[in-house]
């Protein structure tokens, strides 16, 4: 394995960029249009999904999409994702993590502790959401089924957006990590590689396979 | 009816636009006059211009089973025991128009359900999204959703007669005058005179239906039993702010604000201990 800090090496598979993409594009299309039904003065942006009434219409296919496209994430991740004590000792470092300072942080396997809690809250949010989903997106089915669909339906409102409200959090400090506070992230869910230091700063513990190294092109250095 | 004339309206944050004040319209609903002879239904289907829809004989005078996006006014024919005794329970069912509507309150279309100075409580189908929400918002279960529109309808109080100085059409067309239509005032005293008048015929329980939980509502209703509520499928204690929309209302303000803390402890993150790239911490050396 070469030590070369600039060398490149996989990080994700097409498949997974892929599916990664789908859950993040949808979730954001159903992020920005959810505060559009639920803040009169964002209203606007069910304009992202041609208008109030087709936005309203399509909300809850694109939650399918990204219903799907969790279970599809979900299958893929489960075992890598499984906490043990070295991801317990890195949280309990985090606060170092986000001040940068690496020489007190734990060394972490190919995804740390706080990572491997964020893919567990997002599937089980990830749940919640389709589940309340679906009821507010049949209500007339809930109300032949439920004797008080009335208040179990706004129940499911209170449900799905406080669920969208924690996701929706999550995202922001997902979203901030992967694209801003540690340049380099981001490159791994484009084309899928990142440079050995990167690896070396937060992934110490993970021992990609060998054949994922190779000494980088200088057309790869960026 | 004119914007001048809006007093409320639904998912928006700035004021109302309304200046007029027009008075207060009630209708009022004579349970113990009523035949049942449905002429008021039919003449709200002629009225509004809704699709006659097919019926069926399910064992009941009444024409359909329940309201739809087409049928605007049921009379609802129950039979219950009461004290021993059956009674034939007939029932006008439609928008009570609110004073503190559960389905405005609800909606989370800007302007897709106004209630103006009048008291009518109207949908603007032009900002109707479909969500339904409003269904779930009303405590008396009257707005119902077209399949093929993707929009919820329910009874305007012939917004468009009343706006012309006429009454709605139900009250004009019923022969025993048991529906009543005037001042929100008046419509009162004669509910509590009809009251009176049953309380001397031997009724024991008769009420007027005006319920505080949705502050009043525009069309109220004389109920001979008032101890049966539930009989006539009138909730006894209605509210426009059931437990879990209050909720979501108070979550709404919690989230707005930590979502914007969210963001912007980002930003002071970047801003203050910033970025960091592996590189930097390992130079070309190694
Ligand atoms: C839309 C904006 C999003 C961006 C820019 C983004 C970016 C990234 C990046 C750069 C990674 C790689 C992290 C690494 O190499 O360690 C990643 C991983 C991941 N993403 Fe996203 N993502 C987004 C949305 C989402 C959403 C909506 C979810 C789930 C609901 C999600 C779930 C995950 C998970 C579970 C991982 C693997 C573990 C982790 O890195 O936390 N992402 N994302
Ligand atoms: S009865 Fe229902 S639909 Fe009519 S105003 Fe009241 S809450 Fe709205
Ligand atoms: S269905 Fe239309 S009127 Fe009813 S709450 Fe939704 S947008 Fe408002």
């Amino acid at each position: 394995m070469t030590t070369e800090p600039a060398a490149l090496i996989h990080r994700f598979n097409a498949a997974q960029r892929l599916i990664h993409w789908a859950v993040g594009i949808s979730f954001t299309v159903l992020f920005l249009t959810g505060l559009a039904f639920s803040y009169p003065s964002l209203f606007w942006l069910t304009n992202l999904l041609g208008g109030g009434p087709t936005a309203r219409a399509l909300h809850p296919w694109v939650g399918l999409v990204f219903s799907i496209s969790m279970a599809a994430t979900f299958s893929m991740w489960m075992r890598e994702m499984s906490l043990d004590a070295t991801d317990w000792h890195w949280l309990r470092a985090i606060r170092a993590y986000a001040q940068h300072q690496t020489a007190d942080v734990p060394p972490a396997g190919k995804y740390n502790g706080g990572q491997k809690l964020f893919f567990w809250a997002q599937t089980v949010l990830g749940v919640v959401l389709l589940i309340s989903g679906l009821a507010l997106w049949f209500p007339n089915t809930v109300a032949n089924v439920v004797p008080t669909a009335s208040t179990l339906l706004a129940s499911m409102r209170l449900v799905h957006y406080a669920a969208t409200l924690a996701g929706g959090l999550l995202l922001t400090m997902h979203v901030y990590l992967g694209l801003f506070a540690f340049p380099g992230t981001a490159r791994g869910m484009i084309d899928g590689k990142v440079t050995r230091a990167w690896a070396t700063m937060h992934h110490s513990a993970w021992e990609p396979a060998t054949d994922a190294t190779r000494v980088p092109k200088d057309d790869d250095r960026r | 009816m004119s914007t001048l004339s809006i007093k409320r309206i639904s998912a928006t944050a700035s004021p109302a636009p309304g200046i007029r004040s027009t008075p207060e319209y009630a209708k009022l609903v004579d349970i113990s006059s009523c035949i049942g002879c449905k002429g008021c239904e039919v003449a709200c289907k002629e009225w509004n211009d809704l699709k006659v829809e097919p019926t069926a004989n399910f064992g009941s005078y009444q024409s359909h089973k329940d309201l739809s996006a087409h049928t605007w006014l049921l009379m609802r024919f129950d039979e219950v025991e009461m004290s021993g005794r059956v009674q034939w329970l007939i029932k006008k069912d439609a928008c009570l128009h609110c004073e503190d509507p559960g389905c405005l309150s609800a909606c989370p279309a800007p302007g897709a359900i106004v209630q103006y100075e009048n008291g009518i409580v109207d949908i603007n189908h032009e900002h109707c999204i479909g969500c339904q929400f409003c269904v779930t918002g009303c405590p008396f279960d009257i707005p119902r959703f077209d399949k093929e529109t993707k929009k919820v309808y329910k009874c305007n109080m012939c917004v468009d007669r009343v706006e012309a100085g006429l009454e709605p059409a139900c009250v004009k067309t019923c022969p025993t005058h048991a529906i009543s239509w005037g001042s929100k005032e008046d419509m009162l005293s004669l509910a509590e005179h009809k009251v009176d008048l049953l309380k001397d015929r031997g009724f024991e329980n008769p009420v007027t239906y005006n319920p505080a939980g949705v502050g009043g509502t525009h069309m109220m209703y004389v109920v001979p039993h008032g101890n049966h509520l539930a009989d006539y499928r009138l909730p006894a204690n209605p509210t426009a702010s059931p437990l879990p929309l209050t909720g979501l209302g108070v979550l709404k303000r919690i989230g707005a604000y930590l979502l914007g803390v969210g963001v912007l402890s980002s930003l002071v993150h970047y801003l203050t201990i910033g970025p960091q790239a592996a590189e930097d911490l390992h130079p070309h050396d190694h």
